[in-house]
């Protein structure tokens, strides 16, 4: 990290830009509170991010043309994000910016304790963190106003890295409370637990469970394996159009990974886009991300494509801002 | 592993004297009665006699000895009666001095005016008792069992249920004289003794397993208003009997049958389980919310016999269970589930003790408890007693309370007395509000606080209700316990 913060700040040869951070009538550099839509990051981009976000101003958004050659719709922007730990007041992001499109896949890497989970928490309204300083805009709403039964009703997914165990609630009877709330918000008539039943059962073959699963309490006694399974049939049963998975590949074995990863590439419509955290590469093998974004100290360093998380597991997150 | 905690004495401070008003119908407990004299050294032992007499629980006795009929009660009764009478003349009304009455206040019992039940309620009041059950049932009204509401069940031979007034047969009345009196309850436990109209005998003969549930409802219909301070007390005593091999499974149930009336239900059950016998019982207490309910279990296990308890309590001002588990025999297996509620200005509270003398008993207790508002109360005292020769024993014990409202209060205090060396003892306790990351978890799902909040109330006491072992029981403590609970769930709003 010290080496990656003395080479963008110290090499006055790689940037243009640097005579704009050290302008003196912009103190706060990296704030960028007028910026428009990033610059989508489905173009390969190795600059950090900061570089990034300057970048931003000068390339409007592309329409997009890799999917469908539609024109897509932003999904979810997130600006010079800052929060702390709610009890200790200890900064944890630092100011993270990303951009995610309709029916892009994004994937999140970087070393233990860089501020990966944290983000994913931060955005579905986690009370053990607190936000202090920046934007997060999912379809035009500002999502740091809105409590986090609204960000979940307003189609924001988290899959939960260590899932809850809730003792004599039946998964059932919570998917249930869940989809129901869904339809309300939607105006339509709750269902009964028979008929969601006749709904439920049918996302079962999805991750591969069978049906007494429905009648466990929600993750009781559930092996880690299943807990992530869980997760994405929650993601199934309530479906998503920002689907947040905090590490759903640790922990799980060849099998349970090309389950978990059948079902995510399963619900992927153009519509619909993933942000995922990871350690490893071989989740990538199963589901191919639009790009990879690298954090370190709270903040994104470096975009790119596939290749980067490729390198990273090929020579660990040291060697990465030397490139 | 081997531990042992030690309950702290409260011993009884003698007070200092006692003056005690002749009562106008002399009975045998005035006579006991011992006035102040100038102190000398004899008189120290008689003074610490007159102190434990205490008058208001003489007064008592004495209206409740007046209260029965004249008519010579069967042999075992009559022995229950003097042993009862004879150990109330040394015992004192509790006080929170009293360590099994340290957390429980019982002054509201003491300050109403209790009047004894004398006649069974004449049938008109009869109205608002529910006749809704699936099963054989025996309704004992204001203590009275009341043959024309209960449907009697068909029994096989050499069975009985029914009064012991009732009862012809000379063996089995022998076999119910050897265990009255042979237990040392409490206060209110001689109470009952002496004020019982009729024990209510169930017997399985050895070998017999009764394929039915045995509704046992007990309505209490005499009542005062809360303001008029009239305390009728009813003392209904049951007396189950499984002989070698028999197996029974017995249904309690209390409830207060018109609104939220005043009345003290001072109940005693005996269970005495053969060899390898077994009885299922499930307790549901549902008094008014203005009822003073104590209530006595006690059970006797001889070898190889299992208990399986699953009760669950949620009325009365007052609500205290005595329940007392002794093993007579080895490897027996005892079960006790329990779940409280206090979801208004009230005290639950549960002493249970369990005394292991025998090798290789099993025993498993789940206590939970719910606290649902700000003066509402929940006592837990669970103690677990393997003595000597009861090597091998299995017990564990757990109890969770979470408590919603401030100052909500819970006091438990689990205890484990063990002297033999080689056992496998466990005991927990919990207590919290609930957890906030399970609270996330519903929402980050879409699912609102108030939602949440409800669906892991119910859930904690899930846990104890799913092992009642019918499921007309479980839905209708499902139902009940929604009621009691939806205030305090909108109030959270």
């Amino acid at each position: 990290m010290a080496l990656f913060n003395s080479c963008s700040c110290s090499s006055p040869s790689r940037s243009p830009l640097l005579p704009f951070k050290q302008s003196p009538s912009n103190p706060i550099l990296f704030t960028a509170p007028a910026l428009r839509p990033l610059r989508r990051c489905s173009v390969p981009n190795r600059l950090p991010p900061r570089l990034t976000a300057s970048l931003a101003v000068e390339s409007p958004p592309e329409s997009g043309n890799d999917r469908g050659g539609k024109s897509k719709e932003l999904l979810l922007e997130v600006k010079d994000l800052s929060a702390v730990i709610s009890e200790s007041k200890q900064p944890i992001l630092k100011g993270v910016n990303l951009a995610i499109y309709e029916g892009e896949v994004h994937v999140v890497m970087g070393k233990n304790g860089s501020g990966k989970s944290t983000f994913a928490k931060v955005l579905v309204g986690h009370p053990d963190y607190e936000v202090t300083g920046g934007s997060v805009v999912f379809r035009g709403e500002n999502v740091l106003d809105m409590a986090p039964v609204e960000r979940s009703l307003a189609g924001i997914f988290m899959s939960f890295q260590s899932p809850i165990e809730i003792p004599g609630v039946s998964n059932i009877d919570f998917l249930n409370m869940a989809y129901n709330a869904r339809r309300k918000k939607l105006g339509q008539p709750e269902l009964g637990p028979l008929e969601f039943y006749g709904y439920i059962s049918t996302k079962l073959d999805l991750v591969n469970m069978k049906v007494d699963f429905l009648n466990r309490n929600v993750n009781e006694g559930f092996s880690g394996g299943e807990k992530k399974r869980n997760e994405i049939f929650q993601l199934a049963v309530l479906g998503a159009e920002l689907a947040i998975l905090d590490e759903i590949d640790s922990g799980l074995d060849v099998d349970a990974l090309r389950d978990v990863a059948k079902a995510v590439n399963g619900l992927l419509t153009p519509q619909n886009s993933v942000l995922m955290i990871t350690h490893y590469h071989r989740l990538l093998e199963f589901i191919k991300p639009t790009c990879v974004h690298i954090m370190e100290d709270g903040r994104i360093v470096e975009t790119g494509k596939e290749s980067i998380a490729k390198r990273i597991e090929k020579e660990g997150y040291k060697a990465m801002p030397a490139t | 592993m081997a531990t042992s905690i030690f309950t702290p004495n409260y011993p009884l401070k003698p007070s200092s004297s006692i003056c005690v008003n002749t009562s106008p119908n002399p009975s045998k407990f005035a006579t006991y009665i011992i006035k102040p004299r100038p102190r000398t050294t004899r008189i120290n032992v008689l003074a610490a006699i007159a102190s434990l007499s205490d008058p208001f629980v003489l007064q008592i006795a004495e209206t409740l000895e007046d209260s029965l009929s004249s008519a010579s009660p069967p042999l075992p009764l009559q022995k229950l009666r003097e042993a009862s009478s004879q150990s109330l003349l040394s015992t004192p009304w509790p006080s929170r001095k009293d360590e099994p009455f340290r957390f429980t206040d019982t002054s509201f019992i003491k300050l109403s005016h209790i009047q004894p039940i004398q006649f069974p309620p004449q049938s008109t009041n009869f109205l608002g008792v529910s006749t809704d059950t699936h099963l054989p049932n025996l309704v004992i009204v204001d203590g009275f069992l009341i043959d024309s509401l209960s449907q009697f069940p068909q029994l096989p031979n050499g069975a009985f249920v029914g009064t012991l007034s009732n009862l012809n047969s000379e063996a089995i009345m022998n076999r119910v004289s050897e265990f009255m009196s042979n237990f040392e309850g409490d206060l209110f436990w001689s109470l009952n003794g002496v004020g019982t109209p009729d024990l209510v005998l169930v017997y399985v003969p050895e070998g017999c397993r009764v394929e039915s549930p045995l509704h046992l409802r007990y309505c209490s219909v005499s009542g005062g208003d809360s303001e008029s301070k009239n305390l009728p007390i009813s003392n209904p005593r049951v007396l189950v009997v499984v002989e070698k091999g028999g197996e029974i499974d017995i249904v309690e149930e209390y409830v207060g049958v018109e609104g939220e009336k005043c009345y003290w239900a001072n109940s005693v059950t005996e269970v005495v389980i053969g060899e390898g016998g077994k009885v299922s019982h499930s307790y549901l207490q549902s008094q008014s919310m203005n009822a003073a309910h104590i209530k006595w279990t006690s059970v006797r296990q001889e070898s190889a016999s299992t208990y399986e308890l699953v009760e669950v309590s949620t009325g009365g001002k007052l609500s205290r269970h005595n329940l007392h588990v002794q093993q007579v025999g080895p490897d027996t297996v005892t079960e006790l589930s329990t779940f409280h509620l206090s979801s208004s200005d009230q005290t639950q509270d549960l002493h249970s003790k369990l005394v292991l003398d025998h090798p290789r008993g099993v025993s498993r207790q789940l206590h939970k408890c719910i606290v649902a508002h700000s003066l509402g109360q929940a006592v837990f005292d669970g103690n677990v007693k393997v003595n000597r020769y009861a090597q091998q024993t299995d017990a564990g014990q757990l109890t969770r309370s979470l408590l919603l409202e401030p100052r909500a209060t819970v006091n438990v205090k689990p205890n484990l007395q063990i002297i033999a060396n080689d056992v496998k003892c466990s005991h927990g306790a919990a207590i919290s509000d609930l957890e906030e990351n399970q609270l996330f978890y519903f929402q980050a799902r879409g699912v609102d606080l108030a939602t949440a909040r409800r669906a892991l109330i119910f859930s904690f006491g899930s846990e104890v209700i799913e092992r009642l072992p019918h499921s007309f029981l479980r839905k209708k403590v499902e139902n009940h316990i929604k009621q009691l609970l939806d205030p305090a769930v909108k109030g959270f709003k």
